[in-house]
């Protein structure tokens, strides 16, 4: 055999559609469904989940506009029927694109014998060998649960059980400070549960720039979830019915016998090259490498790793990696935050535009947010981008591709954004980085 | 006994590195004034650095295939000699630099203002996008700075595909016959032309020549006599022995007539120079030809030897070569290849018949010389060359 790809997650299956694209021969070993964790039991339907509470939300807001507001209990049994058919549609959609491509699905767990061979395991009794000649590690990750909050798999969960209820739970315990617990939280609050989200740290996401934590606190807050932070969150099960822990992931290479492959031993997550190259014939992308654990990161990994199986001259230097989270309001970044930039050096001149002072927000009873853009100084690049508001998820996408062009606060500002819309907010922070803002006053100097 | 630091010299002209190819001396083992401690390979030839004097090896800060700079500490050595730093001042006092390894090639290109797209065309290129220079605002690189930057800057080092097979290092001479030849293809507006040459005389006197040398206990290259007729051509066609300055639009006449003789070693191409090859008389042009090309092969050429070329001859007659194109090793503007002689058949005085010729082939860099010149150049070669008489002897 030709390639080896292992594991059928977001990685490893766009991995194998690029290789098999460039004529490599491809195998693929998944022991679940296609689409890994990230289509059957992580993004796709978390995000359903996100936006089927979020309607509600979004009625809600023009209640002061006259629109009434919902009666009733959202129906979860109906929810749960159609997130399993989306989930199932788009399954069944990258199977029919495997299968088109001519790559072939092995449905096992694998393990290496050898530095060219496999081992999978075919339900309890049946075991194939398999030889290759280069072999892409794409088990993914894991929930990890808390010493003193373990999962039982009915009250204390990890977040996927999380979003195949069918009933809203009365009270509900997050315990995590992180975007996945933050998204529960706030999609199970707006169905009608009691949700106290519990962090130990002192800020919602951590790792996001500290306006980012404070956009996301109120609006946790303002979507009606008790947010207990540099909390013990195991000291608060009692009051819940339910308890779901974030608590971080870990790459699934337990069971891969890596010293069998003679790469043992390797720290996890693993340290790839550009190539996401571990060693000569060996390979790794997506949450088992060194990196942020997400589905679209993994993607471009698989797309480079593809390339360069199929000789190309791959390499994976991205600059920014977009954040999305799917709260209330919608929260996420791109490159560096100002915090970042200044401890690596790097002179920034930051704009900063409120939502308040935006058409289509005001429309919308979305004041909240604000986009904040940190450029090098004197109209150098931009470096990051920070957005809290509606679709600051889709923003987010000018901002990266922003950032990978090189674009200055001039390109930016000089670039009509249609009004009214909330990508406005964008130009007008360029605008306000450069001292000229025309829809806010500009800072007294 | 003293501690003396053993610091790599200057060896050579423009070379401000070198790799260590090989230790031949262990460390605790003693050695004596001159015997060769450690080979240096550099981007143009193999030194062997010889001891400064008599000891022993105390300790090897250098490992086989780092780069080191000029004046970083190879070796310590033990000894009781009393080690003048001969024409070494300056190394002697250079800071001292931590071995470097070779960088790889563009991996981290982080921080470097350019779209994706033209970071993809620069990783397809091989080209490190830190060394080109961005025309755009803030030094933003587009795809046509990185043209340029090939254009101008030569061989792309393209990135190795990764299927499977031995893999070799290109480095070394193997590695400066790859960027030369690439940079030569890239810049050089090649043109050949190509003759036979009734070559009867010329090997009759060669090999006269030869048996008269080994007669003398001496030996004489065939290729002696194609660099004597290429120095004479060369005196009268001084074009011939120019190079252009792109920079300065100034293409420079060079006084010395130095003839490069292309030589095949195990390591790759290889173009040791006779200097001064139009004053040397036949013996001491044998002598240098000699030497210069014996050298080269052993991989023991001295680096003067390898620089200062103003033309080039290549002679793939032992190899049974005959009529084919070469490039011109820059900065040089033309480059003459010869053919093996062979009985062929010709028409003479209306008659078929059978004479010894050689192919020969005179290639010249179009962007400075003319057909018209390139033509009569090649003319004069072959006068020379069918009536060697006006060579001498």
């Amino acid at each position: 055999m030709d390639c080896l790809i292992l594991g059928a997650g977001p990685g490893g299956y766009v991995a194998a559609l690029r290789a098999a694209q460039l004529g490599r021969s491809v195998t693929l070993v998944e022991k679940g469904s296609v689409g890994g964790v990230c289509l059957n039991e992580g993004c796709i339907p978390s995000k359903h989940l996100c936006r089927f509470a979020w309607a509600k939300a979004s009625a809600e807001r023009f209640a002061t506009s006259g629109m009434p507001a919902f009666a009733g209990q959202p129906d979860m049994a109906a929810f749960q029927k159609s997130r399993a058919a989306a989930v199932r549609t788009l399954v069944k959609g990258v199977a029919g694109l495997l299968e088109a491509a001519g790559v072939k699905v092995v449905s096992g767990q694998a393990r290496f014998v050898g530095r060219t061979r496999v081992c999978v395991e075919i339900g309890e009794e049946s075991v194939r060998y398999f030889d290759f000649k280069d072999v892409v590690i794409a088990t993914g990750s894991r929930a990890l649960e808390l010493e003193a909050l373990p999962f039982d798999g009915d009250r204390v969960v990890e977040p996927s059980r999380a979003l195949e209820w069918d009933e809203v739970p009365a009270t509900l315990l997050v315990a995590g400070d992180d975007y996945i617990a933050l998204e529960i939280a706030v999609a199970w609050a707006r169905l009608g549960s009691a949700v106290t989200l519990a962090g130990s740290g002192e800020r919602l996401l951590p790792d996001f720039d500290q306006d980012l934590s404070a956009a996301a606190l109120r609006g946790a807050r303002g979507a009606g979830v008790e947010v207990v932070l540099s909390s013990e969150p195991s000291s608060l099960r009692s009051k819940a019915e339910r308890v779901v822990v974030s608590a971080g992931r870990r790459p699934n290479v337990d069971g891969l016998d890596l010293h069998a492959a003679g790469l043992a031993p390797l720290a996890t997550p693993f340290k790839v090259d550009t190539q996401m190259r571990l060693d000569r014939h060996v390979f790794a992308i997506g949450d088992v490498t060194d990196g942020l654990q997400l589905a679209h990161r993994a993607m471009m990994q698989g797309r480079v790793v593809g390339d360069v199986l199929g000789g190309k001259a791959g390499a994976f230097d991205s600059r920014a990696i977009p954040r999305a989270v799917f709260a209330e309001p919608e929260i996420a970044a791109a490159g560096l935050t100002e915090a970042e930039a200044l401890a690596r050096g790097l002179e920034v001149t930051v704009g900063r535009f409120p939502l308040a002072a935006l058409g289509r927000a005001v429309i919308e009873s979305s004041t909240a947010g604000f986009a904040k853009l940190v450029f090098a100084k004197d109209g150098g690049a931009l470096l990051g981008a920070h957005l809290a508001g509606p679709r600051s998820t889709e923003l987010i996408a000018e901002m990266a591709l922003a950032i990978e062009m090189g674009a200055t606060a001039d390109d930016l500002a000089l670039t009509v954004h249609a009004h009214p819309t909330f990508a406005e907010s964008l130009m007008e922070a360029a605008e306000v980085s450069l001292g000229r803002p025309i829809h806010i006053r500009p800072p007294r100097r | 006994m003293a501690r003396y630091e053993f610091r790599l010299p200057d060896i050579g002209e423009g070379l401000a590195e070198a790799e260590v190819a090989k230790w031949l001396v262990a460390i605790g083992d003693h050695v004596s004034e001159d015997q060769p401690v450690v080979e240096m390979m550099t981007d143009k030839a193999t030194v062997e650095l010889p001891a400064p004097g008599t000891g022993v090896i105390l300790e090897q800060l250098v490992s086989e295939g780092d780069v080191v700079k000029t004046g970083s500490v190879l070796y310590v050595l033990e000894t009781d000699a009393k080690i003048s730093a001969a024409g070494s001042e300056a190394a002697v006092h250079a800071p001292r630099e931590e071995p470097q390894a070779a960088t790889p090639a563009a991996a981290d290109s982080a921080g470097v203002l350019a779209p994706p797209a033209v970071r993809k065309l620069a990783r397809e290129l091989g080209i490190d996008l830190a060394s080109v220079k961005g025309s755009g605002p803030g030094g933003r690189i587009s795809a046509e700075d990185v043209k340029r930057h090939t254009a101008g800057a030569g061989p792309p080092a393209v990135e190795a595909p990764p299927v499977a097979g031995q893999r070799v290092k290109l480095r070394g001479v193997h590695k400066r016959m790859a960027e030369t030849m690439a940079l030569s293809a890239h810049t050089i507006a090649h043109v050949t032309g190509f003759h036979d040459l009734d070559a009867g005389a010329f090997a009759e006197l060669a090999a006269r020549l030869r048996r008269d040398a080994e007669g003398k206990g001496r030996r004489f290259p065939f290729d002696t006599l194609l660099v004597r007729a290429a120095a004479m051509a060369l005196r009268r066609h001084p074009i011939f022995n120019s190079s252009l300055e792109v920079e300065r639009s100034e293409i420079v006449m060079h006084e010395d007539v130095n003839v490069g003789v292309a030589t095949a070693t195990p390591d790759g191409l290889i173009v040791p120079v006779v200097k001064n090859a139009d004053k040397l008389d036949m013996d001491a042009l044998a002598a240098a030809v000699d030497r210069v090309t014996s050298e080269a092969r052993e991989g023991r050429a001295s680096v003067s030897d390898l620089q200062g070329g103003t033309f080039t001859i290549s002679n793939t007659g032992a190899w049974r070569g005959g009529h084919g194109t070469s490039l011109i090793k820059p900065p040089e503007v033309a480059i003459a290849a010869f053919g093996r002689i062979e009985e062929r058949p010709v028409v003479r005085d209306g008659k078929l018949v059978g004479r010894l010729m050689m192919p020969m082939s005179v290639t010249f860099d179009h962007r400075i010389i003319d057909g018209e010149q390139g033509l009569k150049f090649a003319l004069t070669l072959r006068e020379l060359i069918e009536d060697p008489a006006q060579l001498g002897d």
